[in-house]
């Protein structure tokens, strides 16, 4: 599928803003089942100064700052990118996933190694027995990686409540955990937290999700919105993306973005801005299929 | 007594018994100062002789000397806290470390090897990660280590130098060899500690310092300027290097104070600093000015809260973003704290080959790192007798209730263990006579153009047990200044020579904004104070005079005044009668401390924004600012005392504010806060006191001019009784008088005419223009024939004029807190993911 994703972001200030800085993860990467075609940034005020890297995960990075005095910032991003069907194992022919932890531990090569940062706890991920207790079910002995996997993000999917107004950016992921409810990046959080118990690799990606209207309804513009899910490690074949908001190991109506250790490696617009006072933030996404050329 | 083995030890030494003689060595302890009982070591020999010839008696006067040096430098964590309960950091010891001129240099040697192997390690780490990939760092020091940060790989730093300035503590084993207890990386503390000693034990001990060949400190000073000057490639005659400390709430910051004088580079706190176009500047009055480079006293993770997403507000936002555009210079570079990780020293041998091809000079202490299988093993075998710390972080292991054993099971490689320590032992002057302290040595080094170079010295860290050594703890520890000695004369170096030889920074008079703003507030606080203490000390003087409240007739027009200002509730209508009610509420005017203007609160205030600015003021009026803790309720005495006392007391800070703050932009804003505040008060007073002034007897004009603080002059000029036209001149217009209204605009007008200007100036300012305006109006008022009686206009008009004059000035202080001093708050933004399931 070819998509067009674009990305407006926001922000409208109640007293000018004097000065703005944000980093941004919104260029999708390039990935064995994804293609960018192109990518394309406009900020509006034009910044006076802007800046782009690939960071220690590969991701693209922008740095902005928009320095004199403002009443509105927006960003948007246009992408178009190419994704196919990726390749998935057969679960139950993936390898059991204690041997999976071993191959963590003494890494048998340098995508071993590359997965490994994938297990410690970070800054938002975070795990102690409580974690293990809830993973346990789907980890039986020898049970296949990608068995586990599936079975704990399905239990999530079913046990977690979708509720928006049940966890902001200061919500810890034990929190979630224990009030079951959250949003994607927190159902995201809480089976990264689960996988990393077992010693198992899992990083979080940030990305979006074609959405199809209801049946007989015309889709809505700018009704998308940008997605969380994780993605798992699996020795000699490489890494899996699931989603525990949706069940669904992901296919070709994913677009990846970025990955990293947790969301705050890759959270799509992070700023720090002086004055502005209270400030109303906006998010539009849109992701339409293209026809193919 | 040890006479006996002192002589039959040294038969040539025919001494009589000193101070030092009942220092004793445990068993398993190198002692430093003696070869056998009673016998020292070379090293030591002059030294313990001409301290033991001054005897304990002359110790005790010289530890008063020398503490009193140090507290007049300001060496205490926090001048404004109780003289009495003062704690100190690293409190001077002053028998100093001695160490021979050959052992300086294997040490010398060795730490330079260290300081290179270090930076070796870094550059790799972030960098090409090299020995990740071939498993020569176990990965897990890199993956699951908080010392490493993620946003600093890939940039490399100005001149390709990732360690600039390094410190490490080593401590002497009992077999004499010295070994490595940490290394220090990100912001090594305790050089200033370090020039502090040196300074006071070179005038306490002059003769025998300048006896003894000692290597002098200054030269390393200077060599660390000009390699950072190098390097960052700076026009030496302006170099924009600032000192970047986390403010005077840091229990070591008046190292970062001394540090900053001592080299020259302005002490600045993050608020002082922006990001501009990936470059760092300096905000100051007259606008940005360009830094290069930063000696950082400020943590990694601190450093900045926008890159490392940390609700922090010491550090920078965008610094990191600096660094990775190469713009500026820091020492040491964001994320060299790598090199702290405790457990990266096991790999140090094997690394050291590795990179550098040789052997590791300075042997580790000895430990050992759960993460690996004979560490683990080790471990847990000899629990009970090993330290236990977090590996990466070093903290101790401390929380009595975890179950170590277990945990360590169950994480192993979070856990490093180390073998007792046991530093050399060396006398330590503890107030009264001679005691053992266990000793380590932190010794500095700084990147030069050829490599490293080690500071010929250092300090020497004491304490009486092991266990307060290994904190981390200043507090706890005493310092000593290590003497090297040379087998050569040393070269001649005063210690102030380094002030002058190192060119100052862009001394232009100008100042950080948040100087600027904490000193014009400092003044404001002090003369609202000042103002209040007036009001209600006349209340207070006609409570305790004989006459009964009610008989006093001009009290109830101070109370309707302080009513009026809602200092006290107004009371019910009709309620003349002075009451019980109403003296609690004067004494709430006092002490409350949950008003924000009760004078306790003010005070409050006052010593707070002199904190801010504590490196800015005399220790002199510092003390008089630590005075102000005497206002309290429960003293014995009487309010009116009290307040006495208090207005003694900030005179007492206005003289001296008066006498020895030079006449720059500092002095223009603490006299600009007391101006505004004290016409403003005034203006308050007689807008309240006019129309009740004459709708009361005459008596009240008294009590005006008395909390005005000018019924002297009235009485000196005008010799007569008290009338309202000669009242109201001299408290609005009398040019001379200057607790008088006009006298503060003149002042106001004269300062802001000489604030500095981020433009060439076409026209005035704003606030140059209120100025202007106001002092013009005000002396065009024609106030000769104003009076009370049946025709209240003139009285009303004057009303008028001070309420829009009331209105001007606020909008005064407002314009030049906008133009000077902006004091905008910052708040990070977010964007939430929030996608709804789609199924």
């Amino acid at each position: 599928m070819i998509y067009r994703v674009t990305h407006n972001t926001g922000y409208k200030y109640s007293l000018p803003a004097s000065l703005s800085q944000n980093e941004l993860f919104l260029f999708p990467r390039n990935t064995p089942s994804q293609e960018v075609i192109e990518s394309r940034l406009i900020i509006d005020p034009q910044p006076q100064y802007l800046h782009s890297r690939t960071d220690y995960f590969g991701n693209t990075a922008h740095v902005f700052m928009v320095q004199h005095p403002h009443d509105a910032l927006a960003i948007s991003v246009t992408s178009l990118v190419k994704t196919s069907k990726p390749v998935v194992p057969a679960p139950c022919n993936t390898m059991p996933w204690e041997k999976v932890v071993q191959r963590l531990i003494s890494p048998a090569g340098p995508l071993d190694l590359d997965a490994q940062q994938f297990v410690f706890s970070s800054p938002l991920v975070s795990y102690d027995s409580d974690f293990v207790n809830y993973v346990r079910p789907s980890f039986s002995s020898d049970t296949p990686v990608l068995v586990g996997a599936a079975d704990l993000v399905q239990r999530i999917f079913r046990e977690f409540a979708y509720d928006k107004l049940a966890s902001n950016v200061e919500t810890t992921v034990k929190q979630v955990l224990s009030n079951r409810k959250g949003v994607c990046q927190d159902f995201a959080l809480v089976a990264i937290s689960c996988l990393r118990s077992l010693g198992l690799a899992a990083r979080y990606v940030s990305g979006y999700l074609e959405t199809f209207p209801p049946p007989g309804k015309p889709k809505l513009v700018g009704s998308d919105a940008s997605h969380a899910w994780i993605s798992v490690y699996i020795p000699d074949f490489g890494w899996v993306d699931l989603d525990p908001t949706n069940n669904l190991i992901a296919n070709e109506t994913y677009i990846t973005v970025a990955w990293g250790r947790d969301y705050g490696d890759v959270s799509p617009v992070k700023g720090v801005v002086m004055g502005g006072g209270l400030h109303v933030l906006s998010v539009m996404v849109d992701v339409s299929a293209q026809k193919e050329q | 007594m040890t006479d006996n083995v002192l002589s039959s030890a040294i038969p040539s030494l025919e001494k009589t018994p000193t101070i030092f003689d009942s220092i004793a060595c445990p068993q398993g302890a190198y002692c430093e100062a003696f070869a056998s009982p009673g016998v020292p070591r070379f090293q030591w020999q002059s030294l313990l002789e001409n301290l033991g010839q001054r005897g304990a008696a002359t110790l005790v006067l010289d530890y008063e000397r020398a503490s009193r040096m140090r507290h007049e430098d300001g060496a205490t964590i926090n001048p404004f806290g109780d003289l009495t309960e003062q704690k100190t950091s690293w409190a001077l010891d002053m028998i100093p470390f001695p160490i021979s001129s050959k052992e300086w240099d294997g040490i010398e040697v060795a730490v330079i090897q260290r300081a290179c192997l270090m930076e070796r390690i870094l550059a790799d780490t972030y960098g090409p990660q090299t020995l990740l990939k071939n498993g020569k760092i176990d990965s897990r020091l890199i993956f699951a280590n908080p010392n490493f940060l993620h946003g600093c790989h890939g940039i490399s730093p100005p001149g390709n130098r990732f360690l600039t300035f390094y410190a490490v503590d080593i401590y002497r084993s009992a077999d004499g060899q010295f070994k490595v207890l940490r290394d220090h990386g990100a912001n090594p503390a305790g050089l200033g500690y370090a020039l502090e000693n040196r300074i006071v034990m070179s005038r306490l001990y002059s003769s025998l310092y300048h006896k003894t060949q000692i290597r002098r400190l200054a030269p390393f000073f200077q060599l660390f300027h000009r390699s950072l000057i190098q390097r960052s490639s700076l026009r030496k005659d302006n170099p924009g290097i600032v000192f970047f400390t986390p403010g005077p709430d840091n229990p070591i910051y008046f190292e970062h104070a001394l540090l900053s004088r001592y080299l020259g580079y302005p002490l600045v706190e993050g608020q002082d600093l922006t990001v501009r176009n990936g470059k760092v500047f300096l905000k100051k009055l007259a606008g940005l000015e360009p830094v290069e480079a930063i000696f950082r006293q400020v943590g990694d993770h601190d450093s900045d809260p926008f890159a490392l997403r940390r609700a922090t507000s010491l550090g920078v936002a965008g610094l990191i973003q600096a660094c990775r555009e190469q713009n500026v210079d820091i020492v040491n570079p964001i994320g060299s704290g790598f090199i702290e990780t405790a457990a990266l020293q096991n790999f140090l041998p094997a690394l050291c080959r590795e990179l550098l091809g040789t052997e590791l000079l300075l042997g580790n202490h000895p430990t050992w790192w759960g993460g690996q299988a004979e560490g683990l093993h080790y471990i847990l075998a000899n629990l009970n007798q090993l330290r236990i710390s977090l590996a990466m972080t070093g903290e101790a292991q401390i929380d009595p209730s975890v179950d170590l054993y277990a945990a360590i099971k169950a994480s192993p490689a979070q856990y490093l263990a180390s073998s007792p320590v046991a530093p050399g032992v060396t006398p330590s002057w503890n107030g009264k006579g001679v005691s053992a302290s266990n000793t380590i040595l932190r010794v500095f080094a700084c990147a030069t153009e050829q490599g490293f170079s080690v500071m010929p010295g250092g300090l020497a860290i004491a304490a009486e047990n092991t266990a307060a050594l290994l904190e981390d703890n200043p507090e706890r520890q005493k310092s000593k200044d290590i003497w090297v000695l040379s087998d050569e004369p040393v070269e001649m170096f005063s210690m102030m020579s380094g002030l002058t030889a190192i060119p100052t920074f862009k001394r232009s008079g100008d100042l950080p904004n948040r100087v600027a703003d904490n000193l014009l507030w400092l003044g404001r606080y002090l003369e609202r104070a000042e103002g209040l203490i007036r009001l209600l000390r006349a209340v207070f003087k006609r409570l305790s005079g004989e006459a009964s409240p009610e008989e006093v007739s001009d009290l109830q027009f101070l109370l309707n005044i302080l009513q009026s200002k809602n200092i006290i509730p107004k009371s019910a209508d009709g309620a003349e009668a002075f009451s019980l009610e109403v003296l609690q509420h004067l004494k709430n005017a006092l002490y409350r401390r949950d008003r924000a203007e009760s004078i306790f609160s003010i005070l409050n205030r006052v010593q707070q924004t002199a904190h801010n600015v504590r490196d800015r003021l005399s220790l002199d009026s510092i003390h008089v600012i630590n005075r102000m803790e005497n206002f309290r309720e429960n003293t014995p005495l009487e309010p009116l005392e009290m307040l006495d006392q208090t207005l003694f007391t900030l005179s007492a800070f206005s003289g001296l504010a008066m006498e020895s703050m030079t006449r720059g932009i500092g002095w223009s804003f603490l006299d600009m806060g007391r101006r505004i505040e004290r016409a403003l008060n005034q203006t308050v007073l007689i807008r309240i006191g006019l129309p009740l002034a004459c709708n009361d007897s005459h008596n009240t004009l008294q009590a005006l001019l008395e909390v005005s603080d000018s019924l002297m002059t009235y009485r000196a000029r005008y010799r007569s009784a008290y009338q309202l036209a000669p009242v109201l001149d001299l408290l609005l217009a009398d040019e001379g008088n200057p607790k008088s209204l006009v006298f503060q605009f003149n002042q106001l007008a004269g300062h802001v005419e000489h604030l500095p200007h981020q433009e060439e100036r076409r026209f005035a300012s704003r606030e140059e223009r209120i100025a202007l305006e106001m002092q013009t109006e005000l002396r065009l008022l024609d106030l000769s024939t104003i009076h009370c009686g049946e025709d209240i206009s003139e009285i009303t008009s004057l009303v008028e004029f001070l309420t829009l004059t009331e209105a001007r000035l606020k909008e005064f202080a407002q314009q030049v807190s906008a133009h000077y001093l902006t004091r905008v708050p910052s708040t990070p933004h977010y964007a939430m993911i929030n996608t709804s399931p789609s199924l």
